[in-house]
């Protein structure tokens, strides 16, 4: 059976378009320095690879700008004006790429106010990959049932980020993981400038995908084509490299920080840094004594008269800390 | 009961060798020198990437991009213990065709599919090899995509039909004269004493096929037929693989091309790949057939649905990823049921069932044991019948687990065996020895040599393979001279 082992595979690459970020990445204090016009081109040849594969794989590029993020490219869909003529020395459908993404790209930023620089949109970007690869996989209500099904491409999401955590996009990035996972879609990322980011190493590691921080920047294309262009089928055989150690802290919903160890509500498993009252997810009133116990083994502020050592083993009944696994339940 | 064996056992998630892609072996076959010229061109080298399979794909990616070449240890560390078998397969399979370089120490591309292939990706050059588009002409309305379709549907369908209707003995339209030369010299049709055109078995097993499979079997004759005639290969080759990467519903000038080329659209013309407003004419269009000959899709929308196939540019994408329309109901009780008005599956249908009724819209028949051993008389098998069913199930059918209901699939694959009750072997029969004793010692000779097919000891005689004939009879010339 051809077809099932060598099936079209969908990508949905996301770029992070950050003007601040790409200035400091292209200072040439950096060790390797990558300015946004090479990464542009490298990331074209990337895009060109995946089509070239296969004439049945499709594409999507997502461009995650400040405070903004905007569909570059889709297969399935014409977003140009008018389709660049025919040119006898390029195949059509490269062309094609190349001229939507940097085009779109161009007018964006073109657009963008030199001013206040609000952070990137990447959750959005995230979003609407994960919804256009929704629409796509899901039979249209035109074709039949049994043709979807048997025709559905590999879906994947590449996010090459270089924006640093964001810790208020924490809840939504947690929530498009989950729907990653339900809708088994692999994320992959890849860090090209900037400290690791936490939040997308779990995304990428719950949903059996490889995170990938890239320490020689002059080789970007190499490490693209080898980690990131083989579909799940054939990472079987040739394996990709994994993070081994994951930072699987969280953060908490009251005030968007990464904590080390947080408060769990009982009933609703929303995280808090500090013990409060009432959940403010779920409403859930907590006893005033328990309250206070935890706020007594509070490590951060100091209560004034420190317990006894003895009480700490049962003062705080849930925490998540670094090594835990499990993320919490959100809604 | 023989044993049978259920259909699509393979499990879905271990990577398994892919069938090579039928052009492949062929490939293989030439030249060094040959493969070396046709990787020249970025058009021809993309092709061929997408016709290997994903492994070999990515092991060619990997190198394209690397300036020197690297240890072959480096490359083997990406592989995880399991799957040694298949890079190995993978690795020789691309060595084979000269894409990698043939070293047991470094791993390096071919120079000349390096710089061709990484021309293709980043554009560029100036090879021409992705084809020059024609002059925007003002006064003619450019060609819509339902009109190549149409034209291409038609070509194709009329060399079918033209084969499948031989062995009947009506008449339909004939195609061309070079089609049908063509279709004699691949074995598909013959002629038996100057008589017209009679389909042959190879012919038979042939209509079963996907059209994907029926129309790169026929190209392949096209290539052997095209060393014969002192065509250059190379571009031939290069010309097919350019039309697969043009796109549909372009019109590209004729000028540019070789005169080997020039001749080819003719012969293409004929097979449906190609659309020319007229003969002489300075530009050509390449059909569906052409521009999806490196795809899995199926190159065409079959007939019953191609009035409903989408017009806009942007929806071709879509439609043909989606997979073909079944029309085929096989239910338990031997009917069959196929929703379809196309005289080409109706009488493909025809080859192995009987019909009992005709409607506008559906064709009822009924599979019999007379109607299946016609099939396999005329040299179709029991499996073909069986795949046949499946690719063209209705979407209703697909429903069910097993596809198709076990009863019939058994009943089919038994009359099959049905035919294969007689098995001849080609030997000599030894008798008339002279006594039980000389019987007895000759016998066990031969049954040391394990050539013994048949054996009767009251009648003194057995029965041996041609393969010990020269052995038992050099046995018994000594035994006799010795005596």
């Amino acid at each position: 059976m051809e077809a099932e082992a060598d099936k079209p595979s969908h990508l949905a690459v996301i770029v992070d378009l950050s003007p601040t970020q790409w200035y400091l990445s292209a200072q040439a204090s950096n060790p390797y320095p990558l300015s946004i016009e090479s990464f542009l081109s490298q990331i074209l040849a990337f895009l060109n690879a995946h089509i070239a594969t296969k004439n049945e794989n499709t594409l999507a590029v997502f461009g995650a700008f400040p405070g903004k993020s905007v569909m570059l490219y889709a297969s399935t869909e014409t977003l140009v004006d008018e389709p660049p003529p025919l040119d006898a020395n390029s195949y059509p459908p490269f062309k094609m790429v190349d001229t939507t993404v940097t085009q779109r790209i161009f007018r964006e930023l073109d657009t963008i106010d030199p001013g206040d620089e609000p952070p990137c949109a990447l959750v959005g970007a995230l979003t609407k990959a994960l919804c256009y690869i929704n629409r796509i996989t899901l039979p249209s209500i035109s074709t039949s049932v049994a043709e979807g099904s048997t025709n559905v491409p590999d879906p994947r999401i590449l996010i090459l980020s270089v924006s640093p955590d964001l810790s208020s996009s924490y809840i939504p990035i947690m929530n498009a993981i989950f729907s990653a996972q339900k809708l088994k879609v692999t994320i992959d990322v890849c860090k090209i400038y900037g400290p690791d980011t936490v939040f997308l190493q779990q995304a990428a590691h719950l949903t059996n995908g490889s995170y990938i921080f890239l320490e020689r920047r002059d080789a970007l294309l190499q490490y693209l084509i080898m980690s990131f262009l083989p579909p799940p089928s054939v990472r079987k055989v040739l394996a990709v490299p994994r993070q081994d150690k994951i930072d699987f802290r969280a953060a908490c919903f009251c005030h968007k920080n990464i904590v080390d160890i947080g408060f769990v509500c009982s009933v609703c498993l929303s995280i808090f840094c500090q013990p409060v009252p009432v959940c403010s997810t779920c409403r859930t009133k907590f006893p005033i004594k328990a309250l206070q116990r935890l706020k007594s083994a509070c490590p951060s502020p100091a209560p004034a008269t420190p317990r006894p050592l003895a009480n700490l083993n049962n003062a705080v009944p849930r925490t998540t800390e670094a090594t835990n696994h499990g993320t919490p339940g959100l809604r | 009961m023989p044993s049978i064996q259920a259909l699509s056992s393979t499990p879905l998630d271990i990577p398994h060798t892919v069938p090579d892609h039928a052009l492949l072996p062929f490939l293989r076959s030439q030249s060094q020198n040959t493969l070396t010229r046709l990787y020249q061109r970025p058009s021809s080298c993309l092709s061929i990437l997408r016709l290997l399979g994903p492994l070999q794909r990515q092991l060619i990616m990997n190198l394209l991009w690397l300036e020197s070449a690297i240890p072959v240890s480096t490359m083997a560390a990406w592989v995880v213990p399991d799957g040694k078998k298949l890079y190995n397969e993978a690795l020789s399979a691309v060595v084979g065709l000269h894409i990698i370089q043939n070293s047991t120490v470094k791993l390096a591309l071919n120079p000349t599919f390096k710089s061709s292939l990484r021309q293709a990706i980043t554009g560029g050059g100036t090879t021409s090899s992705f084809g020059v588009p024609a002059e925007k002409d003002e006064k003619r309305q450019p060609v819509g995509i339902d009109t190549l379709d149409a034209y291409a549907l038609e070509r194709w369908e009329t060399i079918l039909h033209y084969m499948v209707s031989s062995g009947q003995g009506q008449l339909p339209t004939k195609p061309s004269q070079g089609v049908l030369f063509l279709l004699q010299r691949s074995g598909l049709m013959q002629t038996t004493h100057g008589s017209a055109l009679q389909i042959t078995s190879a012919g038979f097993q042939f209509l079963l096929h996907s059209p994907h499979d029926q129309l790169w079997s026929l190209l392949l004759q096209y290539l052997h037929m095209a060393e014969e005639r002192q065509m250059d290969l190379v571009e031939v080759l290069s010309f097919l693989f350019m039309l697969s990467t043009m796109e549909l519903g372009r019109e590209y000038s004729a000028d540019s091309l070789s005169e080997t080329q020039k001749a080819m659209l003719e012969d293409l013309r004929d097979y449906g790949l190609i659309w020319q407003r007229k003969g002489s004419s300075k530009c050509f269009s390449p059909t569906r057939l052409a521009t999806t000959l490196t795809c899995l899709s199926p190159p065409l929308p079959t007939s019953s649905t191609a009035t409903s196939v989408t017009t806009s540019g942007t929806e071709v994408s879509l439609s043909s990823t989606a997979g073909p329309q079944g029309f085929i109901i096989l239910e338990t009780n031997y009917r069959v049921y196929a929703y379809t008005n196309n005289p080409l599956q109706t009488a493909v249908l025809n080859l192995f069932i009987t019909m009992k009724y005709r409607f506008p819209n559906l064709v009822v028949g009924m599979l019999t044991r007379e109607s299946v051993r016609k099939a396999l008389s005329n040299g179709i098998t029991a499996d073909q019948i069986i795949s046949y069913l499946v690719a063209h199930a209705h979407p209703q059918m697909r429903k069910n687990n097993p596809l198709l209901p076990v009863t019939v699939q058994d009943q089919i694959r038994l009359w099959e065996l049905e035919r294969n009750r007689l098995k001849s072997a080609e030997g000599f029969l030894y008798k008339d020895f002279a006594s039980q004793a000389d019987y007895d010692y000759v016998l066990a000779y031969a049954k040391q040599l394990g050539v013994v097919l048949w054996e009767n000891t009251t009648k003194r005689s057995f029965f041996g393979t041609l393969e010990g004939h020269a052995n038992i009879r050099g046995f018994i010339e000594r035994r006799s001279g010795a005596s």
